[in-house]
């Protein structure tokens, strides 16, 4: 196969082009002597079967750097951990890693990349919903499955035989959220919210969902990503009294809310009006958000999969080994406990694990597909997956707790 | 050495690397090698505007990201959501960022420096907040998706090539352009203009037009830019549009050297690949992929301090010197 | 709507505003000596929270050791960057000088991002407690160690610039580096303390801050970006300029939510400031511009 050349739009009828193009002959020396066939195998024809090639494309800089480094790290132990087993009937599982940079086109890129040059029969990813939906029309024309790790609605909505979900989609979060704020007697409630994609997709059901509780929104205010103060918003919502303000927010601005709120309680508090509660989401159920938001963190809660409580499965029971099994090892290897998304990406390779198993001794796109779309009542540490040909996201209010904080950790109270 | 085949040297070799650009599909089979070279191709075309609109008047744009999500936007709505045909979403597209350069070039003009960097900076955040908030015609954070390939007739043609045909068949036809535009009469009044906004305006040129039509045309690119991403990307999301994106446009500006159409170009495509030196090195292996891609901010801020510190004039100075280093030509 | 709302919009106002001032000072230091828009002023910030946490973490020093052993790092990575960055080309337009400083801003976040790793980091509070209550509006306690830390600074760097040969020496070095040098100033001396200068005002505002909003590696370029848009607001024409470029923009935001809309107050804010620029096109306090870019 001849170089690659690093194409060089080189018209300009200058003099100087000259000197470019004696710079673009060098580039392309150098590309040439570098490039080799991408198909080259990494032990040719020997003894042992070749190995499975997954591709996952995670966020391992930009802004969800802080979600698909654990993400990576999961999926790295895993594979450790399944290999080391003995594989998937007999083969090895390879998986190649892309870093999206929280970018669409980054991500779009990498899923060519990993299906041209890689030839992977499945891609888990991405972190982020803007890049799981970038990579939907490579998926597409290569037919082949992808197990997304992010949260976003439109990822299972905008429904794709092709494409799988992992975390509780905002559709699953909010009805068991206010159906508990419901039985808890709130019926006012102020919405505080990201303008990033998480927010404003949670927003969105909140809205569509919160008639059928009973419940009314008397005050809808957003924040920006790395906003340093909420209180102007805090400030506005008081003046309308909820009972609950229910915040939107994965990232440290979180931490930043629930102290402007306390600070503000200090006023509010003597002039008689009961403090309103402070609730969440999955996504502030990492120990940053409670290490940032100190004895503010207090009383908060949110619904969240019962990775963070596994006992909350009763004690020996399949769901907790499971659970306690995967929290052990990955504290022991990052001495660090893992935090929902790790567990999303646990459950994005144990799903294609699971469906390899049952796909035959040579899966190709296809098969794996149709297998994972079979899934049924396959324990994960977010829950118990059981895919079907119309839902793809294969979790439903069963999966899901209602934790307090309360001594600077998460209890589970529902 | 002889006079005539030398000054016509510059455009023999010209053509011939726009032949093997354009002939690459047919030596390359790897998808992601052409849809790499393709954001090189997409960013060429940003960067030709920007070099004319920086080198030759002087002036620059902290927010150029923003025209190019302009164009993306009108084009994927206008094929996906309005049904046109994907030439005149085109045309539409890029007439609307030009619109939208010309809006921002007229308050702007009394404006310098770092004061021109902050209004065109923050004119590309309002827009940020725009892409999103849109939501019925941007798709808001989900991102504005299904927008159809193009279609080439009765050509057939794989899309990967045909993708990387379109946006480098442009970016030729937009070089050739920005090239006229440079030797012709409107570069020479903008180069004057760069040189002495008092003597340009002593030589009869008139110095508000010539800046109004240089920032038109750089938004107008963009957009063109932005309007080819949105058909062959097929989906877009305001992240990609985002001060990052201007900055390093910006860069590939400043590396490739002032006043220097061929050296900006240059810069762009060497910088684009540096994102993707993945694609150019196949035969790295899994471990160094990995290292580049966790390190790719340090190399890419490494790459443009030492540029700089080497090379301040950019790439251009360094072909200037090296030519008079040659004797060469004038 | 009654006073303690008011007074507490203004007070949410100040607090923002104060930090955009301890930013909008650094760039408007290094612009006044060297005519460059420094883009790492953001990443002196992120340095100076994520320093103070790693030293109580790691190296297990109090909060009052972290704090200074925060500014000292930080200096030191200012100074280097001057000397090896900057320096050698102080002679080529600004434009270049800038597209250094995003580099290196580049390479800051990235190291950080290694260093540190990629998750949000707490610093405790400088004196912990309950709100302060004032007229009804409630103020944290590190709000109060903010806007302190900004007066000081607003004090000191005056000082500095009126009454001290370093100052005299910072404002012949602004006018003219050649002439500066002919009366014997020594400019790249000059140049290397107001980087140092403006890499503590950095450090010192990150440290103040953390205890509000937690760090991380990347909260230097959209802190940088609203400290820009605070020093370009006010002109870049002095300390008291940046300081209140960076209140009004603040206080801007706060009442945009407060009586707009959350969702665009940002984009009142930016709209407010083109349309500052278009009548004032070098900003609140700019005198007419000089520079070469």
């Amino acid at each position: 196969m001849s170089a690659p050349t690093a194409a060089k739009g080189g018209v300009l009828m200058s003099k100087r082009s000259m000197a470019a193009a004696c710079l673009v002959a060098s580039v392309l020396l150098a590309t040439a002597g570098c490039a080799s066939p991408a198909s080259t195998g990494d032990t040719g024809e020997s003894t042992s079967k070749e190995p499975i090639r997954i591709g996952a494309v995670v966020s391992l800089t930009g802004t969800y750097a802080g979600l698909g480094v654990p993400e990576k790290s999961a999926i790295e132990m895993e594979v450790a951990r399944i290999n080391a087993a003995g594989g998937i009937g007999g083969r090895q599982l390879e998986v190649f890693y892309e870093d999206d940079a929280t970018d669409p086109a980054k991500a779009q890129a990498a899923t060519t990349r990993l299906i041209e040059q890689e030839k992977v029969i499945a891609i888990i990813g991405a972190t982020g919903t803007g890049q799981t939906m970038g990579m939907r029309g490579d998926i597409d024309r290569a037919g082949i499955p992808q197990v997304s790790m992010a949260g976003g609605n439109a990822i299972t909505a905008q429904f794709d035989p092709l494409v799988f979900q992992t975390p509780w989609p905002n559709r699953v979060v909010v009805p068991f959220t206010l159906s508990y704020m419901k039985a808890q007697g709130i019926t006012k409630i102020a919405l505080l919210s990201d303008s990033g994609g998480y927010g404003k997709d949670g927003r969105q059901v909140v809205l569509d969902e919160v008639a059928k509780y009973g419940i009314a929104i008397v005050a809808d205010e957003t924040f920006n990503a790395g906003d340093t103060d909420m209180s102007t918003q805090l400030t506005k919502i008081k003046a309308k009294a909820p009972q609950a303000v229910w915040m939107w927010a994965a990232g440290k601005e979180g931490a930043v809310i629930v102290k402007n709120a306390a600070a503000l309680g200090n006023v509010w508090g003597p002039a008689g009006n009961e403090a309103a509660r402070l609730f969440g989401t999955p996504g502030n159920g990492r120990k940053e958000f409670i290490e940032g938001a100190g004895v503010a963190a207090e009383g908060f809660t949110f619904a969240a999969g019962r990775i963070l409580a596994p006992e909350s499965y009763g004690a020996g029971s399949k769901p907790y080994v499971v659970a306690k099994d995967f929290i052990d090892r990955y504290t022991k290897q990052f001495n660090k406990a893992p935090d929902i998304f790790a567990g999303h990406a646990f459950d994005a390779i144990t799903i294609v694990a699971d469906a390899l198993a049952r796909s035959g001794a040579d899966p190709t796109g296809p098969k794996l597909r149709a297998a994972i779309e079979e899934t049924k009542g396959l324990i994960g540490v977010g829950g118990t997956f059981t895919y079907s040909a119309t839902d793809h996201n294969g979790l439903t209010e069963r999966d899901l707790v209602i934790y307090r904080i309360e001594s600077g950790a998460w209890k589970v109270v529902e | 050495m002889g006079g005539a085949w030398r000054r016509h040297l510059p455009a023999i070799v010209s053509a011939a690397l726009a032949v093997v650009v354009l002939a690459l599909p047919l030596a390359v089979s790897d998808r992601y090698l052409l849809k790499v070279f393709m954001f090189v191709g997409l960013n060429v075309i940003t960067v030709a505007g920007l070099a004319v609109l920086f080198g030759l008047a002087g002036q620059v744009s902290l927010g150029h990201a923003a025209f190019v999500g302009i164009g993306a936007y009108a084009c994927g709505f206008l094929t996906a959501r309005a049904g046109w045909p994907w030439p005149a979403a085109v045309v539409a597209a890029v007439a609307i960022a030009a619109a939208g350069g010309l809006a921002l070039a007229l308050p702007t003009l009394r404006l310098r420096g770092h004061y021109l960097g902050m209004a065109t900076l923050g004119f590309s955040m309002i827009l940020g907040i725009a892409f999103v908030e849109a939501k019925a015609i941007t798709g808001g954070n989900d991102g504005l998706s299904g927008i159809p390939l193009p279609a080439f007739g009765a050509l057939d043609l794989d899309p990967a090539t045909a993708s990387y045909l379109l946006v480098w068949g442009t970016a030729v036809l937009v070089l050739l352009l920005a090239s006229g535009i440079v030797r012709g009469r409107p570069g020479r009044a903008m180069t004057a203009l760069h040189g002495s906004e008092m003597g340009a305006q002593a030589c009869g040129i008139d110095p508000i037009r010539v800046k109004v039509t240089a920032f038109t045309l750089s938004a107008a690119l963009a957009g063109l830019s932005g309007a080819l991403y949105a058909l062959t990307v097929g989906f877009v999301s305001p992240t990609s549009f985002a001060l990052e994106t201007s900055i390093i446009l910006l860069a590939m500006v400043v590396l490739g050297g002032t006043r220097s159409l061929a050296g900006p170009v240059l810069a762009a495509v060497l910088l684009t690949l540096l994102t993707y030196v993945d694609a150019i090195l196949p035969g790295l292996s899994k471990e160094a992929v990995a290292f580049l891609q966790d390190w790719k901010g340090d190399i890419y801020g490494v790459v443009i301090v030492a540029v700089m510190l080497f090379a301040p004039a950019g790439i251009a100075g360094v072909a200037r010197t090296v030519r008079t280093r040659l004797g060469g030509s004038s | 709507m009654g006073v303690p709302e008011l007074l507490q919009f203004v007070v949410s106002g100040l607090k923002n505003g104060a930090i955009y001032a301890l930013i909008a000072l650094g760039f408007s230091l290094v612009y006044s000596a060297t005519g460059v828009i420094n883009f790492a002023q953001g990443e002196f910030y992120m340095l100076g929270g994520m320093v103070a946490v790693w030293a109580m973490r790691s190296l297990g020093l109090p909060l009052l050791a972290a704090v200074p052993a925060a500014v000292v790092v930080t200096v030191a990575v200012g100074a280097l960057v001057e000397r090896l960055a900057l320096r050698p080309r102080r002679f080529e337009p600004p434009l270049v000088l800038i597209i250094i400083t995003i580099g290196v801003s580049m390479v800051l976040q990235s190291l950080a991002r290694h260093l540190f790793g990629p998750d949000e980091l707490a610093l405790p509070a400088f004196t912990p407690g309950p709100s302060v209550v004032v007229l009804g509006a409630a103020i944290e306690r590190q709000t109060l160690w903010v806007w302190g830390l900004t007066a000081v600074a607003l004090i000191v760097l005056w000082l500095i610039y009126t009454r001290t040969k370093l100052g005299l020496a910072m404002r012949a070095t602004a006018v003219s580096h050649d002439a500066s040098r002919l009366v014997g100033v020594d400019t790249a001396r000059v140049v290397m303390v107001v980087f140092a200068l403006a890499a503590a005002l950095g450090a010192l505002a990150g440290v103040a801050v953390a205890p509000l909003t937690q760090t991380a590696y990347d909260v230097g370029a959209r802190i940088g970006l609203k400290g820009f848009a605070a020093a370009i607001l006010g002109g870049l024409g002095g300390p008291v300029a940046a300081v209140v470029g960076g209140l009004v923009l603040g206080l801007v935001e706060s009442l945009s939510v407060a009586f707009i809309s959350s969702t665009y107050k940002d984009a009142i804010a930016l709209v407010l400031l083109l349309a500052v620029l278009f009548l004032k096109p070098s900003g609140l306090f700019g005198r007419s511009s000089r520079e070469k870019v």
